[in-house]
């Protein structure tokens, strides 16, 4: 459905997009995940021809961005970073102007206002101004604007960025509830949003894209070898030294102590093999008794730390 | 096009733009239609109009500067372009918007003359004459204004600046005045012409090539004129200079002469700068 081909963006000097490439299928949910200035609102803007790319080009539904921008811009509602709303109408009468604008038939329109406010939720702020809204309202219209004209992709730059928890789980449902009929690009800070929401997660940093996957493969991939989180009753150096000496423990690290005569290490096995069983007959022999025992996988978040700051160390 | 042109229209008169335009505009012909014609007897209508062609240096300004730039500040330019809707359309709503304000105000000026009109005949010809004139003037300082709007995203910027353009136009023919007509001086305005165009070409496309071609092409034609037709250089700078002397332009339809030339004139002015508003959009999308 979307196909982003080479795409390159530069500032002057400044590389704000280094040769991306992917690809979204139709009906599918991407999230764009990645630190502040990495690119994503840029890429954003490029696929929507908000700004057009230095080098590469993007496909929507076949149709090139820069050959026939009409026929792209038809299929995509956007909202970008910060909703484009006019605070002086009131919300019917912007929604209304974005229909026409849209070239929404007049005689469609009453229908897909109604249903489209239902979604979002702002049927009791309709003829309110916009300038009066809550930021989770603006937020809301932002998005109503966006799916206007039922495009088939729509492309949302931090939808729930402003809202509340409970407006958060309500607007993530409202994506979810779309992602069944249109393809979704997402970015977002929130990993547990795009974990939630997201078939596909693609992780770009300093204009480049480190990793794109399913949440559970990234999450499989990264953490190659099981680690081991454990507390045992003893003296650091002796523990340590056990734990180092067990068959298939590639590295043990010494993780601090957090309740009295205890240590924290942190074990690493050897990839596919199960420590557990060593480290257990091993310290049991030595007396020295396994007071938690933990096993350790990446979460998104970390997974998004160590991609974007290419180490894995500091985890934890 | 047409969502454009209503959305501005409306947003005119949901702020106080609209009414503070109208308001001035009316407060100060009706002082000058008293003291011109009511008070003095004077039955020369034209004479109002062209006294008061001094408020377009306070209500250009204020019903151009906010058009453009209000949407880059507000980012509502995202949406405006990323819908199906082109740059041109969004252009030509916007300044149709203006001009359908300026005419309405100035349609409601009417009135005066009919009111004249009780007291003995009028030349109506002339007056409509005038009255195109005045309108044709208006519209082309409102492409000027709308073009500047484009440039920043400050609207007192705009407005500064639409200020400072317009009092230059103003002050066009005094300029003309005191330029030099001799050759060399002209040559040397040429040359800095070429020159000019050759680096906003660079800087637009940020190819070195075009810009040279387009330098080495122009110095060619400035030398071809030289050997050819040296004559064509006397007074080179005052004729350019002079083509932007609008208000001159605008004194023959004071006098109730309507020369078909100079509608012509006020026309291609206008769409030249809706030309380059347009361009510097499309401009800032590249960049």
């Amino acid at each position: 459905m979307i196909q982003v081909i080479n795409l390159s963006k530069k500032y002057g000097n400044f590389n704000a997009v280094n040769n991306i490439n992917f690809t979204v299928e139709k009906g599918e949910i991407l999230g764009f995940l990645g630190p502040n200035g990495a690119g994503k609102s840029t890429t954003m803007n490029i696929i929507t021809g908000y700004i057009s790319a230095t080098e590469g080009t993007v496909k929507v539904d076949g149709f090139d961005i820069l050959e026939q921008p009409q026929e792209v811009k038809k299929r995509i509602g956007y909202l970008p970073e910060i909703p484009p709303l006019y605070v002086d109408m009131t919300v019917e009468e912007y929604l209304q102007f974005v229909c026409k604008i849209k070239k929404v038939k007049a005689s469609d329109r009453k229908e897909m206002l109604n249903n489209i406010m239902n979604a979002v939720k702002i049927n009791d702020v309709k003829s309110r101004l916009i300038k009066n809204l809550s930021k989770g309202y603006k937020q809301r219209v932002g998005l109503a604007q966006a799916m206007i004209g039922d495009p088939e992709v729509l492309i949302l730059d931090e939808p729930t960025v402003g809202l509340d928890p409970k407006q958060i789980i309500e607007i993530r449902n409202v994506i979810k509830g779309l992602g069944k009929k249109h393809t979704i690009i997402l970015s977002s800070h929130i990993l547990s949003e795009v974990s939630a929401v997201c078939d596909k997660v693609l992780i770009i940093n300093k204009g480049e894209v480190v990793a794109i996957d399913t949440p559970e493969n990234l999450s499989k991939k990264l953490s190659q070898s099981n680690r081991i989180l454990l507390r045992v009753k003893g003296p650091k150096k002796e523990v340590l030294n056990i734990i180092k000496n067990i068959e298939d423990i590639s590295k043990a690290q010494f993780q601090g102590i957090k309740e009295e005569g205890t240590v924290d290490i942190l074990a690493e096995g050897k990839e596919e093999k199960d420590i557990r069983e060593n480290i257990f007959y091993a310290l049991s022999k030595k007396n020295y008794p396994i007071l938690m025992m933990k096993s350790i996988d990446l979460t998104l978040e970390e997974i998004f730390l160590q991609v974007t700051n290419g180490q894995k160390e500091d985890i934890l | 096009m047409i969502a454009i042109f209503g959305k501005e229209f409306r947003s005119y008169f949901t702020s106080a733009t609209g009414y503070i335009f109208m308001g001035f505009f009316l407060l100060i012909s009706g002082i000058f239609f008293s003291i011109i014609n009511l008070y003095s007897q004077s039955p020369v209508y034209n004479d109002v109009l062209s006294s008061i062609t001094f408020i377009f240096l306070f209500v250009v300004p204020m019903i151009t500067m906010r058009l453009i730039s209000e949407e880059t500040k507000q980012k509502t330019d995202q949406l405006l372009l990323t819908t199906p809707l082109k740059v041109w359309e969004i252009v030509y709503g916007k300044y149709l918007a203006a001009l359908g304000l300026f005419l309405i105000t100035l349609l409601i000026t009417v009135l005066y003359p009919i009111i004249l009109s009780f007291f003995g005949n009028l030349a109506v010809g002339e007056i409509i004459g005038g009255y195109i004139g005045f309108f044709l003037l208006g519209a082309a300082f409102i492409s000027v204004g709308i073009f500047i709007s484009s440039l920043t995203d400050s609207q007192v910027v705009a407005a500064v600046a639409t200020v400072v353009v317009l009092i230059v136009f103003w002050i066009m023919d005094t300029i003309v005045q005191a330029l030099p007509k001799d050759r060399i001086s002209s040559i040397i305005f040429a040359g800095i012409l070429v020159l000019a165009l050759a680096t906003y070409i660079f800087f637009n496309m940020r190819n070195i090539y075009i810009s040279i071609c387009v330098l080495v092409v122009g110095i060619l034609i400035m030398v071809a004129i030289y050997i050819f037709k040296v004559s064509l250089y006397d007074g080179f700078m005052i004729k350019i200079f002079e083509w932007f002397s609008l208000l001159k332009r605008y004194q023959s339809f004071k006098m109730g002469i309507f020369d078909v030339s100079s509608v012509v004139y006020f026309i291609t002015f206008s769409y030249g700068f809706i030309f380059l508003t347009i361009q510097s959009i499309e401009k800032r999308r590249w960049s």
